[in-house]
């Protein structure tokens, strides 16, 4: 499914050229739960945002789906983020004015689903985080556990094939922490691939690979003997 | 993204900041509003002034003395307070032989103060031939009679008294047949006007003395020339016959050759209403534009809040692309916020408008008595829209570019 080969990602700011990633190769396979972990500075984030589309590396190459991220522009870009990605960020990024509803149809609008046709896609999507009795309550009225929840739903409305996770439990309390990583597990144990990025090990243990970065460089790349599987080993 | 997913976003971001919305709505509203008045305005002024023109006959041809280098937009020698004594007795007599002319009626004019006991009044007077009220059709004599050719043969000092002036010096009593003054040479009254009210450029036409041009001539004025001719064109020809032959006979009469020269200017109704409405149709537009001026002012408005908003969504921005907008798709959401407040604004406007427009029709009707009409042309309608969704268009556009420019990675890290 995801195919790097020697990544790199340098920028060029006043102090010359930093390199944020160098040498990054692996393969994630379609139905993967992989975490991505490692210190501040280590390029996680950027690796993310790489590997999700939302950046373009400065070196190497990045096949997703047997396509180079080379041949795409912008605008396919976009459109694959839309059609085989999903989001979640440890900020939620909820439109705090909008109903719960009307976030989760967001990335919908961007698609081809017809008008008609999203409601049902919303609720399902809704209710597979539990909540679906929040479907009109306004997003800054949530707690962030919900807030969360709500985020995941909004990142699988649109059936994709790989969900992104940026310190998804980063801005919640253990309780909620655990709630959230339990349903990127039950998402991963429907088929769905998971890429996590997260500097806690614990968290990063529910997958069953952890890629351990450090200056921008890959330092472990190895699976996880016994992944933690429900929200009671999230607490251990 | 669809452009209904686009409308709905922009009422969801307006509903929220509601003041806020209300607020920069308001610069496009008074904008609007104020083309729409004036227009209106405008137009109402052009059909009253048009009215009261055609009211003087389509037959009507009018000579004052100077010329006006044949040139449309040079006004006559009179007009520039030039006193230019070409227009003769003699030019009455030859012009009252062609068959093409029906009557001439001459005018002279002057001011003076006319009295009457203790009331006096500073008025402008007009010494006519008798066939004057013949001619001129909007005057006509309501009370007693107009005076005869007998009178002007006979020098006789009568005077017909416009309707203010009348009730002025007589008040409430019955002025025919009682002796007024005017530049102190006794008058008697024969005859009042019909009021005719505030003509044009809010000249009051009922403050006059009408009185035989024998005597303003000879025993006021002491001159021999006219201030100008009224012409009745036959009926049989038409009027533009008419007025080449009226050119014809005056040049003769002058002793002109080269019509570049002619020391008269001929004016029809048609000539005056197209000057007049060139006038009022340049002073309509330049008021217009000085009421384009709010709009934008209005605009500037709008852009402003546009771009403080692009800042503030940043992050909403940076999520949008994330989960699959192009920078189209946020050009477009962002641009159709900006048109929608500003059509938005356009509509409230236009009915602002309206109801200033119908304001001011009432106003006139109840507190004076010109014949005001009520416009409120399709075209300003039309005109406020179009113009309110390009004040949109324009004055969004440079922030909603900005909005669609931003780095999704940038937009999603801002705080």
């Amino acid at each position: 499914m995801i195919d790097v080969r020697d990544l790199a990602k340098d920028y060029i700011d006043d102090g010359g050229v930093t390199s944020a990633l160098r040498g990054i190769s692996f393969a994630i396979d379609k139905g993967d739960f992989v975490s991505i972990i490692g210190p501040s500075g280590s390029g996680k984030s950027t690796l993310l945002q790489i590997l999700s589309f939302l950046d373009r590396p400065t070196g190497g190459s990045y096949t997703f789906l047997g396509k180079s991220i080379d041949d795409m522009t912008d605008a396919e870009l976009a459109h694959v983020r839309n059609k085989e990605m999903g989001f979640v960020f440890q900020a939620f990024n909820l439109l705090s004015r909008l109903t719960v509803y009307e976030n989760v149809e967001i990335p919908l609008i961007y698609s081809d689903v017809p008008i008609g046709g999203r409601k049902k896609l919303i609720e399902d999507a809704v209710a597979a985080v539990g909540l679906a009795e929040k479907l009109y309550v306004e997003a800054g009225k949530l707690s962030g556990g919900q807030k969360q929840r709500i985020a995941i739903a909004r990142a699988l409305v649109n059936d994709p094939g790989v969900v992104f996770a940026d310190e998804p439990t980063g801005n919640l309390d253990s309780t909620s922490g655990a709630q959230v990583m339990e349903i990127l597990d039950d998402l991963n144990r429907r088929g769905r691939t998971v890429i996590l990025v997260t500097h806690e090990t614990y968290t990063a243990e529910f997958a069953n690979r952890i890629i351990a970065l450090r200056d921008g460089q890959i330092e472990r790349d190895s699976p996880v003997k016994s992944p933690r599987r429900s929200k009671d080993q999230f607490f251990k | 993204m669809k452009f209904r997913d686009s409308i709905a976003s922009a009422r969801a971001t307006l509903r929220y900041g509601k003041m806020r919305s209300v607020l920069t709505m308001l610069g496009i509203v008074i904008g609007i509003a104020s083309v729409i008045v004036l227009m209106s305005i405008g137009k109402s002024a052009q059909d009253l002034i048009i009215n009261q023109v055609q009211g003087l006959g389509s037959n009507l041809i009018i000579v004052v003395p100077g010329g006006s280098g044949n040139g449309r937009f040079q006004s006559p020698a009179q007009a520039q307070g030039i006193v230019v004594q070409s227009l003769t007795q003699q030019d009455i007599t030859n012009l009252s032989r062609d068959p093409s002319i029906a009557a001439v009626a001459a005018e002279i004019h002057g001011q003076a103060t006319a009295s009457y006991g203790d009331n006096s009044e500073v008025v402008t007077y007009s010494g006519v031939t008798a066939n004057f009220f013949d001619v001129m059709h909007t005057y006509t004599v309501q009370k007693g009679y107009p005076f005869t050719n007998a009178d002007v043969q006979a020098y006789n000092h009568v005077v017909v008294l416009g309707a203010s002036l009348a009730q002025t010096l007589f008040g409430n009593a019955d002025p025919i047949g009682r002796t007024m003054y005017l530049k102190g040479q006794a008058f008697r009254v024969v005859g009042v006007l019909t009021p005719k009210g505030t003509g044009m450029f809010g000249i009051n036409e009922d403050n006059l003395a009408i009185i035989p041009v024998s005597v303003a001539q000879k025993q006021i004025l002491g001159v021999n020339y006219f201030s100008d001719f009224v012409i009745e064109a036959n009926p049989t020809y038409t009027i533009s016959f008419a007025q080449s032959r009226v050119e014809k006979i005056l040049e003769q009469d002058h002793g002109i050759t080269n019509p570049a020269q002619d020391d008269f200017t001929i004016e029809t109704q048609q000539d005056v209403l197209n000057i007049l409405g060139s006038i009022t149709s340049v002073l309509t537009l330049f008021l217009t534009a000085i009421a384009s001026i709010s709009l934008l002012v209005g605009g500037i408005g709008i852009m402003n809040i546009m771009l403080v908003s692009v800042i503030e969504r940043t992050r909403e921005i940076g999520l949008r692309k994330a989960v699959g907008a192009t920078n189209g798709d946020i050009l477009q959401q962002f641009l159709i916020e900006s048109v929608l407040v500003t059509v938005m604004g356009g509509i409230i406007g236009i009915a602002f408008g309206a109801l200033v427009v119908t304001a001011v029709y009432f106003g006139v009707r109840a507190f004076s008595s010109l014949a005001w009409t009520f416009a409120f042309p399709p075209s300003a309608v039309v005109i406020a829209v179009v113009v309110s969704s390009v004040t949109g268009i324009v004055f969004g556009i440079y922030p909603a570019r900005q909005a669609a420019r931003k780095s999704p990675i940038d937009a999603l890290r801002y705080e």
